[in-house]
């Protein structure tokens, strides 16, 4: 996954995506990797892993080497405009991004392409080797990757549409971008995991993504039930091991990251994806 | 009089079983009771008797006080539109690509929808306990804020600012402060889309009325519910819990319960194995016991800084299936405030 140079984590919500993502980007800090960690969504998930506090639009270096900012979507809009198509002395257009604002809130693919955009304009600017995005879950993020599509939809030219081309290359060509899908291995997150899978199948704005299956239990290989809370446990821990077993099944997981029990801060927990990742990413 | 409860949380904590399950209770002490639900597994479909969307309440089989709805939110939000536009404008809503498109991305549209249609059961008076599973965005908040939300959307700032007045006609479309904007955006977006957006956001502002009308009708029927918020003892549910909590107040009334779900046994947490136990079983009962710590410690530290009534319910290993897999998913249940929904 480190070899790409744009990784987007996605999953149902609750199944630990902003983890995996502060995870996967201590693991590219600890190699030396110039990293950009993103929280595109749902503020306070990826920064509570990097126990921070609240992130900035502005990247922010928390460790050597490793940046994370929060996308905000007014200050990336105003960005947008400024870098992207080149309009200067946005304090006098102020009333051009209020209109933009408004087309953002309406207007198919536009709120989607100003935040998956500042994603992939970082990717260009060389600043950093690979941009880690906590990004939007698996509900939306069908919306987020088809923007530059639906963009192209609606605006058949102008500098909107040339951008709208570019982003869609990028995130297209396998060699750049990656997706990561995470997974519980149980009913809803398969199933919503399946549906997105179809529909990026069908849809062709994205590589093929790597599904990881997270909180995946142990065998446990002592068959005896003694009585008590060992064997409480026991039972507990093999009837839900036989639930997840029976979810892997259905949907096989590309790699799996073991169930963390008991005490562990957001850091911790992220301290610990990093050293599972050591071994596969 | 209909008691109303809504059942919040972020995602994944089991809030829509625990939510059917509390229905299926209040069913069975003999309260005629309405569960309704957003996205339901399919299991849970199941158990509760509905197998499609649809906004109509649906008497389960084998239960005769049990009712359940499984919200079809963008056919709703459509619903509130064309309810409240001259049948023109409605027509022309319906047929608009940006009103999918914003009935779709705008994060409280499904949140507005669910919370109309709940309270639409709510005001029928058919039921005595309307038994709501919010949807998770913004960990429920959205359900509260979205018909000031909605109200302010369709009568926006934004659009005032574009049309330059409160109410405009068509003739009067684009004001002179905002023209040389809209001659920029045109050249770099190309077409005339912010036209369009502005001639759909007409469309819409003359439904203004009715639904800042509506919406205060439902933030009175939510304002005098019960709530259950419900979480696990994982750092970002409880996050989601703990932000429900702060922003809360003002919106409505104060949560009734915090429900910590997937409770493991409290004797877990100091328990030992005993000599002669295999070194696997010995590790397995050590990684419970430090899950159990961890829940427990997570209440603790809940309870002491918000001071929230805390409920238990206990981790069931196989999600119910049917009626009777609901109703005992309750059975080893701690403090759960009954009488906040008329259960004795």
């Amino acid at each position: 996954m480190l070899d790409k140079r744009l990784v987007l984590v996605s999953g149902k919500g609750g199944v630990g995506k902003s983890a995996v993502a502060a995870g996967l980007s201590l693991l590219a800090q600890r190699r030396g990797l110039r990293v950009l960690a993103m929280e595109m969504d749902s503020p306070g998930g990826l920064s509570a892993h990097f126990a921070t506090g609240p992130l900035d639009f502005e990247p922010r270096e928390i460790r050597p080497g490793l940046h994370a900012m929060q996308m905000v979507r007014s200050d990336a809009l105003l960005e947008y405009l400024a870098l992207q198509l080149k309009i200067k002395g946005m304090t006098r257009f102020g009333a051009l991004a209020r209109a933009f604002d408004a087309l953002a809130t309406t207007a198919p693919g536009i709120r989607e392409i100003i935040t998956i955009g500042k994603a992939v304009w970082e990717v260009r600017e060389d600043r950093w080797d690979v941009v880690i995005a906590d990004a939007p879950p698996t509900g939306q993020i069908g919306s987020f990757l088809r923007a530059p599509a639906t963009i192209a939809e609606l605006v058949p030219t102008g500098r909107v549409r040339t951008q709208a081309d570019f982003m869609s290359e990028t995130l297209k060509d396998p060699e750049v971008t990656e997706l990561v899908l995470i997974c519980l291995p149980e009913e809803l997150p398969v199933t919503e995991t399946e549906e997105t899978l179809q529909w990026l199948a069908k849809e062709d704005v994205i590589a093929k993504p790597t599904v990881i299956a997270n909180r995946v239990l142990e065998e446990l290989v002592d068959p005896d039930t003694p009585p008590g809370p060992v064997g409480e446990a026991a039972e507990l821990h093999r009837s839900l091991w036989a639930e997840q077993q029976r979810w892997l099944r259905r949907l096989p997981p590309d790699q799996s990251l073991p169930y963390l029990h008991g005490l562990f801060t957001p850091g911790e927990v992220a301290a610990h994806m990093a050293d599972e990742f050591e071994v596969f990413a | 009089m209909t008691r109303t409860l809504l059942v919040t949380g972020g995602g994944g904590v089991g809030k829509t079983t625990v939510a059917a399950a509390i229905a299926v209770r209040a069913a069975r002490s003999g309260m005629r009771t309405l569960v309704v639900t957003v996205d339901p597994a399919r299991r849970l479909a199941t158990a509760l008797g509905v197998e499609e969307l649809g906004n109509e309440p649906q008497p389960h089989a084998d239960e005769p006080n049990l009712w359940a709805a499984m919200l079809d939110a963008s056919a709703s939000w459509r619903a509130v539109a064309v309810r409240h536009a001259e049948p023109e404008v409605a027509t022309r809503l319906a047929d608009n690509e940006f009103f999918q498109a914003a009935s779709e991305h705008f994060p409280a549209s499904q949140s507005y929808a669910a919370a109309d249609q709940a309270a639409t059961f709510v005001q029928a008076k058919a039921w005595d306990l309307v038994v709501v599973d919010t949807p998770p965005s913004g960990g429920g908040i959205d359900f509260f804020t979205a018909p000031a939300q909605m109200a302010d959307l369709v009568g926006g700032r934004l659009l005032r600012w574009i049309t330059g007045g409160p109410l405009p006609g068509r003739r009067i479309f684009f004001n002179v402060a905002a023209r040389p904007v809209l001659r920029i955006a045109d050249s770099i977006l190309g077409s005339d889309l912010l036209e369009r957006v502005a001639e759909f956001l007409l469309d819409l502002r003359t439904t203004y009325d009715g639904v800042s009308r509506r919406g205060r009708e439902i933030e009175t029927v939510l304002g005098s519910a019960s709530i259950f918020v419900i979480t696990t003892s994982d750092p970002a549910p409880l996050r989601e819990a703990i932000k429900f909590y702060r922003e809360l107040p003002g919106l409505a009334a104060s949560p009734a319960a915090v429900v910590f779900n997937r409770i493991l046994p409290e004797e877990w947490a100091d328990a030992k194995a005993p000599r002669g136990t295999s070194a696997a079983l010995e590790l397995n009962l050590a990684r419970w016991s430090a899950e159990t710590m961890r829940q427990r410690d997570s209440r603790e530290e809940f309870s002491s800084r918000y001071g929230a009534h805390i409920a238990t319910i206990p981790w069931s290993t196989t999600p119910p299936t049917d009626l009777d897999g609901l109703a005992g998913l309750l059975e080893g249940a701690e403090m759960l405030p009954w009488d906040a929904v008329g259960i004795e």
